[in-house]
């Protein structure tokens, strides 16, 4: 096969067939996966999860993962802060011609490892080629359906007060990851993605305890950002530790030499969840057992004395209000 | 938490001393104070000022207006820090000018525009040097580099201020000064204790939460002796005789000269301009920028602000009219400046309290 991606694999013709038999179906293969125009699946009972996000990323690699892992992982997070067990993923390529075919084989095996740890089988897609120029190296939109768990219901409007608010693991490291990689600070820093798969940390906490408000994944806008959507929705009002946030140090370190909080850098790995206190150490301990939350921590509660807002106790124990974030944040960070 | 914390805080929060008006000078404490929510430590007879310490918020109107003269008239490419681009100038911003085709550039550092300048070589490129002596030595190296590499296409539009006229224009503003820890570094303490020989106190602070607590709790200890003083609080950082290296290389490229300050007016000799060996850099110079005397919105209250007259809530347009997404002073626009920390962080119950 050619060395790098043309405009005659996304015409429909010999080299595309050739593109989807050699790349996809190679690390795609499974029984829901034809060659017919859609995947007939069989529904299940119950209620369904339903969700779609593209993914623009730029660098398209980082050290933590690729923008392939990055596409599954988000769709499956999503799907997994509802609590539903991801089943079926499509997922849609625009790729810029002259694309390196190697990379793309990185890409689709990235994306084959995470579905399977995930659980989940992608069984529709779609490519296509855009000129030179037209798109940034590879765009990809992946759509996921999952399973709600029974008897178990999620939404950022269902905190309550005396939730407790949990973080699975030390934040910002995706947005920091990205920042550096993008070399425009001249800073050279050890700090990996937290890009990962949260299915399984989600499905043990659930199994754990079936009483959790709210589930969500701190993407775009990091922590911060995620706290004061629910707070709205929830019309509830968050006070935040900031002595209990977990930080790398070397996000710690970045972050003070560049003047950013890491309370606003996304992460691609981790999960705020609020759930009420007494279930906290049943929680913290069923996060604790599984690989993508061993840090997970208890950094704040819930209470109603300013609906909206983010109070944040300081290092100094003192009380502030979390600047909202806004303006410009990061962009292509997923 | 450090004992040395502690106690400061213990005297910061028993303060029963007569009422003292302290006023940070540095943008960057304004921000620190706010975000660790040290105001909330203060007893009600202690006011702390925001004072004009943030590079952006100093900036004159007149100064936008000819970096939009540049861009637009003399269509020359403009590199400046991120900050800059947002603050209107009398008629519209830098933003605005991009928004009918100029070419505005935020970059990190001021070689960032030299290397764009070099890469370059069929555009203007003017670099928009504002800020105190911590950055008035990365302008320097800026333009020494441009010469040194032979650049014909890169100039400075300068506006860079140093603050001891500005601690004489301000004695009056408040009881003591925290003086600014980074702007120190480089100038060393002289600055401070000439100002103690005029019977103005202050203490060097830096900028942790255990380095501000300590400045504040040494001013509140200090005033109750009834004498002028001057301390460092930031020894790790700050030396007497500062950064000698970069003291001289802001003598051999720039001198002192008159600077317009927003609120302040003009302060004689409390600027720095480029010395005459270096004027093919001076982008006035250059382009034949014409005067221009910037006026800004008459509702903003920015000018008062920055002199400690008045709170940032005081203004009648603060959080309605202006805001972080939309300012109308530059005090909303910088991250560093005193309504827009106002604005993010003083919503629990700061502007009412006081």
């Amino acid at each position: 096969m050619e060395k790098s991606v043309t405009l005659a694999h996304g015409a429909g013709g010999e080299q595309t067939a050739e593109l989807i038999d050699r790349v996809f179906k190679h690390h795609f293969s499974n029984p829901d996966f034809t060659g017919d125009d859609a995947a007939v699946l069989r529904i299940e009972s119950g209620k369904l999860a339903f969700t779609t996000d593209g993914f623009i990323v730029s660098p398209y690699e980082f050290p933590g993962g690729n923008i392939g892992k990055l596409s599954i992982c988000g769709t499956v997070n999503d799907l997994a802060c509802m609590g539903a067990k991801p089943l079926y993923l499509s997922c849609a390529f625009v790729i810029e011609e002259g694309f390196p075919m190697d990379k793309l084989e990185e890409i689709a095996a990235a994306m084959e490892k995470t579905a399977a740890e995930a659980g989940v089988r992608i069984v529709a897609g779609d490519t296509k080629v855009a000129g030179k120029g037209q798109v940034d190296h590879i765009f990809i939109t992946t759509t996921g359906i999952g399973r709600v768990l029974d008897g178990v219901r999620t939404s950022g409007a269902l905190a309550q007060p005396g939730d407790c608010v949990i973080v699975t693991g030390d934040i910002g490291r995706h947005g920091c990851t990205i920042l550096l990689q993008r070399d425009e600070f001249g800073i050279d820093a050890d700090v990996r993605s937290d890009c990962a798969p949260l299915w399984g940390t989600v499905r043990t906490m659930l199994d754990a305890a079936k009483d959790v408000h709210v589930i969500r994944d701190a993407t775009r806008g990091g922590v911060g950002t995620v706290l004061y959507e629910i707070a709205g929705q929830s019309h509830v009002s968050i006070r935040l530790n900031a002595d209990s946030i977990p930080v790398d140090p070397a996000v710690k370190g970045v972050c003070g030499m560049l003047g950013l909080e890491p309370l606003y850098l996304a992460c691609e790995g981790r999960l705020v969840i609020f759930a009420p206190q007494k279930e906290a150490s049943v929680i913290l301990d069923a996060l604790h057992s599984c690989p993508y939350s061993e840090n997970a921590a208890v950094i704040g509660t819930v209470s109603e004395e300013m609906p909206g807002k983010v109070i944040l106790r300081t290092e100094l124990g003192t009380e502030t209000l979390l600047p909202r974030p806004g303006g410009e944040l990061l962009p292509r960070i997923c | 938490m450090e004992q040395a914390t502690l106690s400061a805080r213990e005297i910061i929060t028993s303060y029963g001393g007569p009422k003292l008006r302290i006023m940070e000078v540095c943008g960057t404490h304004t921000h620190e104070i706010f975000r660790l929510g040290i105001r909330r430590l203060l007893p009600g007879n202690v006011e702390l000022i925001s004072g004009p310490g943030c590079p952006v918020c100093v900036t004159p109107v007149g100064y936008i207006d000819e970096a939009l003269f540049l861009a637009l008239e003399r269509r020359a490419v403009i590199c400046t820090f991120g900050d800059l681009i947002r603050v209107p100038g009398t008629s519209g911003s830098l933003a605005d000018a991009r928004a009918k085709g100029a070419e505005i550039r935020a970059v990190y550092s001021p070689m960032d525009a030299v290397a764009f300048a070099a890469e370059h070589p069929d555009r203007a490129v003017v670099f928009l040097a504002v800020g105190f002596e911590t950055t008035v030595p990365g302008a320097c190296l800026a333009v020494k580099k441009a010469q040194k590499d032979g650049l014909r296409n890169f100039s400075i539009l300068g506006s860079n201020k140093t603050m001891p006229r500005a601690y004489e224009a301000l004695q009056g503003s408040a009881d003591a000064f925290l003086y600014p820890g980074h702007v120190h570094a480089i100038t060393g303490t002289g600055d401070c204790e000439a100002m103690l020989k005029k019977g103005v106190s202050g203490v060097v602070a830096g900028f942790t939460a255990s380095e501000l607590t300590t400045a504040l709790a040494s001013i509140l200890r200090l005033s109750r002796e009834g004498k002028p003083f001057f301390r460092n609080c930031y020894p790790r950082v700050v030396t007497a005789e500062g950064n000698i290296p970069a003291q001289k290389l802001m003598r051999e490229v720039m001198e002192p000269c008159d600077a317009e300050w927003r609120g302040l007016g003009v302060i004689p000799g409390s600027g720095l301009a480029l010395r005459e060996p270096y004027w093919d850099f001076d982008a006035r110079k250059v382009f034949s920028v014409p005067p221009i005397a910037g006026r800004s919105n008459p509702a903003c209250r920015c000018g008062e602000v920055l002199q400690g007259k008045c709170r940032p809530c005081d203004c009648r347009v603060f959080g309605s009219g202006c805001t972080p997404q939309h300012p109308i002073g530059a005090c909303m626009v910088s991250g560093e400046g005193a309504c827009s920390a106002y604005y993010q962080y003083g919503g629990i119950d700061l502007w009412k309290k006081a």
